[in-house]
């Protein structure tokens, strides 16, 4: 299996007293799809969010370790993070469309790419709606504004416009907690189809939903990895003590 | 039971004197608009808009030289005014967001709104028309923006203040820079916000008088020039509605109507918008 994404000794503070994330390590492997499970203010999506930077829009955050995706250290300041933020994509809690229409939308960042031609933009866009099996609902009303699609089809959307500029990885931070059961279902056979083309990590606080559809899963703690494993022995022979008490439900 | 009837009897009382202070307000407001629309309909012609005024005390003549003047004034006054409240505005919700500085320059912005504004136009009176040594509409139009500058600039804060956070967090993680992610996703926003708070300060700075006494002053002639004294509809209506023939009161009456009826129609075009944007979903 190849390594995609190897995390070695993360630090991360919130300005200079919060400590929140403390040495982490572990191993993200190519085209598959990765939990990060634990109770509230653990740190997972703090962890989610150095992926990709977005630490980096709010003074006073500090990164110490190594994130190596694809050779290079991306925690690195030499990092271009508009092409980094093009090679991992991310997908948010609550939907994200844009004010704009629902064509528009999946274009924006082909656009930002300098892609100008309509023909090519039509096509990627198709392309992308019908990666996030959407486009039979929205084929129809291109033009017309995200804003009028239900939830679950924004939050489809958000996907296919995170899908359309190609990246090699998607973040998703609890994709499906503002979701009906349906849309969530859907969403989950979605990302489960994903995973042929890219690495999926995922942030949730549903763990039948992190057993369901991920391969590896890690436990945070108050900042810490306590357990990284595959997902099956996470949930039937944890190693640690913590991880039990945490997927048997005896706290969290 | 008997709590009961003291409930109905205070919830009775608090609906009746709620109603009569709606109706006593509803009372002026519309026999202001009757007797404007009334005494106003009267001088109302062709001629009082195509028409320079005649002299003094001869009948007859329009004001097309103050419609002139207004519009001009008005103009001007709104291309220098809404790009600096829109921009500073930005500048207060993106760049200095949560920054000690943004919330001095909010606060301060509101007491300029708050300010009369007829200190407005002796301060401009001061730094504008006394070194230029003359009246002139430039100097009007400057006026007339210093009041508009808070009150768009507040505006446009609020409005983009208002653009949920993670949408920003969106376009960001879809690799743009933070001015493709104002102008492409923020400004989209919050436009129709914007766009209302650009009609109602236009709308509020028409239907200035004090700003335009020390600035643009006033004159009887049709004039374009914005380098000189300039007439204006307000101004008019404060000289005519002072002076004593009995003609110039009319015509006072009739541009209070225009200016009314035109500061209406762009007050409910911007609700228009509004609703039109919010008010489908």
């Amino acid at each position: 299996m190849n390594i995609d994404m190897q995390i070695k000794g993360l630090n991360f503070y919130y300005g200079d007293k919060h400590h929140v994330l403390q040495n982490i390590n572990l191993e993200i492997y190519k085209n598959t799809v990765t939990a990060l499970i634990g109770p509230s203010g653990c740190g997972k999506t703090t962890l989610l969010r150095c992926f990709n930077r977005m630490h980096d829009l709010y003074p006073g955050n500090r990164y110490e370790g190594e994130i190596i995706f694809q050779g290079r250290n991306i925690l690195s300041r030499e990092t271009d993070l508009i092409d980094l933020r093009s090679r991992i994509g991310m997908v948010f809690q609550k939907p994200t469309p844009f004010p704009m229409t629902i064509f528009d939308n999946v274009a924006y960042g082909l656009r930002l790419r300098g892609i100008r031609k309509k023909s090519i933009l039509s096509e990627k866009v198709e392309q992308a709606l019908k990666h996030s099996a959407i486009w039979d609902e929205v084929k129809d009303k291109l033009h017309q504004s995200a804003y009028a699609l239900s939830g679950g089809q924004q939050q489809r959307l958000v996907i296919a416009r995170a899908l359309a500029v190609e990246p090699e990885a998607l973040l998703f931070d609890e994709p499906t907690s503002a979701l009906d059961p349906i849309s969530t279902a859907k969403i989950e056979e979605l990302i489960d189809g994903l995973k042929e083309n890219v690495t999926i990590i995922i942030v949730t606080h549903n763990l039948q939903q992190a057993a369901r559809i991920s391969e590896w899963t890690g436990f945070l703690m108050l900042g810490e990895l306590v357990e990284f494993d595959r997902t099956e022995k996470i949930f039937t022979v944890p190693k640690e003590k913590l991880t039990e008490d945490y997927v048997t439900g005896r706290f969290g | 039971m008997e709590r009961e009837t003291r409930r109905k009897l205070q919830s009775a009382v608090a609906l009746v004197l709620s109603t009569l202070a709606a109706l006593f307000g509803l009372f002026w407001l519309v026999f202001i608009l009757g007797s404007v629309l009334v005494h106003g309909m009267r001088a109302l012609s062709p001629g009082f808009f195509l028409h320079d005024p005649t002299p003094a005390g001869i009948p007859g003549g329009g004001m097309r030289n103050a419609f002139v003047g207004q519009l001009l004034i008005t103009f001007f006054a709104t291309l220098i005014g809404v790009p600096v409240g829109i921009l500073g505005g930005t500048f207060l919700a993106e760049y200095a967001r949560g920054k000690r500085l943004a919330h001095y320059v909010s606060v301060l912005a509101d007491i300029m709104v708050t300010v009369p504004t007829i200190v407005v136009g002796t301060f401009i009176y001061a730094v504008m028309v006394k070194p230029m040594g003359h009246f002139s509409g430039w100097a009007g139009a400057v006026a007339l923006a210093v009041i508009m500058i808070p009150v768009v600039l507040r505006t446009t804060e609020n409005m983009l203040t208002l653009v949920p956070w993670t949408l920003r967090e969106a376009a960001f993680a879809l690799g743009a820079p933070y001015y493709k992610v104002i102008i492409q996703v923020v400004y989209r926003g919050a436009i129709t916000g914007i766009f209302t708070g650009v009609l109602l300060s236009i709308a509020r700075v028409a239907g200035e008088t004090a700003p335009l006494l020390f600035t643009s002053f006033n004159n009887t002639f049709f004039s374009g020039n914005m380098n000189g004294p300039m007439a204006s509809l307000t101004v008019t209506i404060f000289q005519y509605a002072m002076g004593p023939y009995d003609d110039w009161h009319a015509q006072a009456w009739a541009a209070a109507l225009v200016i009314t009826f035109a500061i209406l129609v762009v007050t409910v075009v911007g609700r228009m918008v509004i609703k039109l944007r919010y008010g489908k979903k």
